[in-house]
């Protein structure tokens, strides 16, 4: 087998290892249109509350007017303390985040140490850059959420937004993102801002009920987005990441706190 | 020269006895079963020699750093690779060792024009039981063993390098005797394993010393050694079962000799 010289700038990076093995290969220019409307995922959201970073997503994946699926997970875990909520083309975006996670125990395993939060959210960025060639036709576009876990820092919970193109972008409290995204963003900002408590401050039951009514809310004038499936009790997934690691909220809590808030019994 | 046949079997010769005295000090690797899954340990004085290879891999190696760390990049990426084609759960160490590592360790070995491995590997991959649990030794020459390959029948608990091969065996003696237990009760066998073979490495010591004799042994080398040691959760709570153990899991087995 052929070994990364050991001096190489490519040390550690395991796209370089997939490339040379050919699993993963060069993203060519393809003319044409795809012949059936592409599979796109929304909405997610994350933001910054008192115990670390909530990060959530609907469940449902649309191609044109057809669900193609409910119970999609579009908020998926990368390493012991970083998420990446996905909006957009499923299809890219499951494959990056698999190209992600890889990466990061590879870079952990190979180099002895962990990879830097900036070396993480580039890697990210450097992955949607590559993915131009299909972004500029139209599909396998992909805009998703970062959250991370930054130890050093004075501000450890990380919340981390792109553009299609792989611009990279901190939130300061909040981010959203997918087509149910604008109308997500207003109800964070206006919680932030006008709401009893600013989203920092609030514990983690509010946290949740506020990304349960924000997801909710975007459901209401958008088809794409899954919201909460009553009958089907389909509930979005929310984790949160914090000091200790990742935490996938139960069924079960989001429920009560649904029924608490929602029900109109 | 070597185009007649017993050249190339006298150059081989030679290159077995360069390579077993290179390596003939190596301190001993010890990887044995728990209830909490598989517990690697070494003690060593300037480098590192337990590392993670996948979720469920992890290796010990003795020789030159330069080739240890050759083939530890050779098993993560042969590993990753697999996992991220497939499935995690096609990463198998029966596979990569066998087609992959004795091979190229045996090619490397042959090869007399080129330089060969100057490693001796111990790979451990946790099973959802003890008994599923695996440990393969790799030579320089890509000779390999394993505490079960298909028979089942005698089969180990734990896997051993060692800087030579008596000592390895007088490891194995004692740890045949030791009960399959939870992690506190392996730490303390592990540590005494690496004793005896240590204290083996000595050509003059032809018999394994007695427990008095081990304790005290002990206390006077780990003056100069650290402890190196990780575990391979068999119940890990994401998919990475390797934990390094810290200085304060290993405080209480090691005060006996501190």
């Amino acid at each position: 087998m052929e070994l990364l010289e050991p001096n190489s700038a490519s040390a550690g990076d395991f796209v370089g290892v997939l490339r040379r093995s050919g699993v993963l290969r060069e993203q060519k220019h393809l003319n044409g249109n795809l012949p059936v409307a592409e599979t796109q995922a929304t909405t997610v959201l994350a933001f910054k509350f008192s115990e670390g970073v909530l990060i959530a997503g609907d469940r449902r994946a649309t191609a044109g007017n057809v669900v193609m699926y409910d119970r999609a997970d579009k908020v998926l875990e990368i390493d012991r303390h970083s998420v990446m909520a996905i909006a957009g083309s499923p299809a890219t975006a499951w494959e990056m985040a698999r190209v992600l996670e890889h990466s990061f125990q590879f870079y952990r395993r190979s180099q002895l140490q962990e990879m830097s939060v900036e070396g993480k959210v580039r890697a990210l960025s450097k992955l949607l850059r590559d993915n131009l060639g299909m972004v500029l036709q139209g599909i396998g576009v992909v805009v998703p959420l970062f959250a991370t876990y930054d130890h050093g820092s004075d501000d450890p919970a990380k919340v981390f937004f792109y553009d299609a193109m792989g611009a990279q972008f901190e939130a300061t409290d909040f981010a959203a993102s997918g087509s149910g995204g604008p109308s997500v963003r207003s109800i964070l900002y206006y919680e932030n801002a006008w709401g009893k408590t600013p989203l920092r401050e609030l514990d983690q039951k509010d946290a949740i009920t506020i990304a349960l009514r924000a997801l909710d809310t975007a459901a209401e004038a958008d088809t794409a987005t899954g919201g909460i499936d009553r009958q089907g009790k389909i509930f979005p997934i929310l984790k949160i990441v914090n000091k200790e690691g990742i935490n996938t909220v139960p069924i079960e809590t989001l429920s009560s706190l649904f029924h608490a808030t929602f029900s109109p019994s | 020269m070597i185009d007649e046949p017993y050249r190339w079997v006298e150059a081989i010769a030679n290159r077995r006895e360069y390579i077993e005295g290179e390596i003939a000090g190596g301190s001993p690797t010890i990887a044995l079963s728990c209830q909490e899954g598989v517990l690697l340990l070494t003690f060593g004085k300037d480098r590192k020699k337990i590392f993670e290879i996948y979720d469920q891999i992890a290796l010990g190696g003795i020789g030159h750093p330069g080739d240890i760390d050759r083939l530890r990049m050779m098993a993560i990426e042969l590993a990753s690779t697999e996992g991220f084609a497939r499935s995690v759960h096609d990463v198998s160490l029966r596979r990569m060792t066998t087609y992959s590592f004795s091979p190229a360790l045996k090619q490397a070995f042959e090869q007399i024009y080129g330089a060969p491995y100057l490693a001796r590997l111990l790979f451990a991959e946790v099973g959802a039981e003890p008994a599923d649990d695996l440990f393969v030794t790799l030579d320089y020459d890509g000779a390999m063993t394993a505490n079960s390959m298909s028979s089942g029948k005698g089969r180990d608990h734990f896997g051993v390098i060692s800087g030579t091969r008596r000592s390895a065996e007088q490891i194995g003696q004692f740890l045949r005797n030791e009960p399959l237990g939870p992690l506190n009760k392996a730490l303390g066998s592990a540590i005494r394993a690496w004793g005896i073979g240590l204290y083996s490495l000595d050509e003059d010591h032809t018999e394994a010393p007695s427990s008095d004799g081990l304790k005290d042994f002990l206390k006077t080398q780990l003056k100069d050694y650290t402890v190196e040691s990780a575990l391979l959760e068999r119940k890990p709570k994401t998919r990475i079962a390797f934990t390094e153990l810290s200085e304060d899991k290993l405080k209480g087995p090691l005060s006996e000799y501190r």
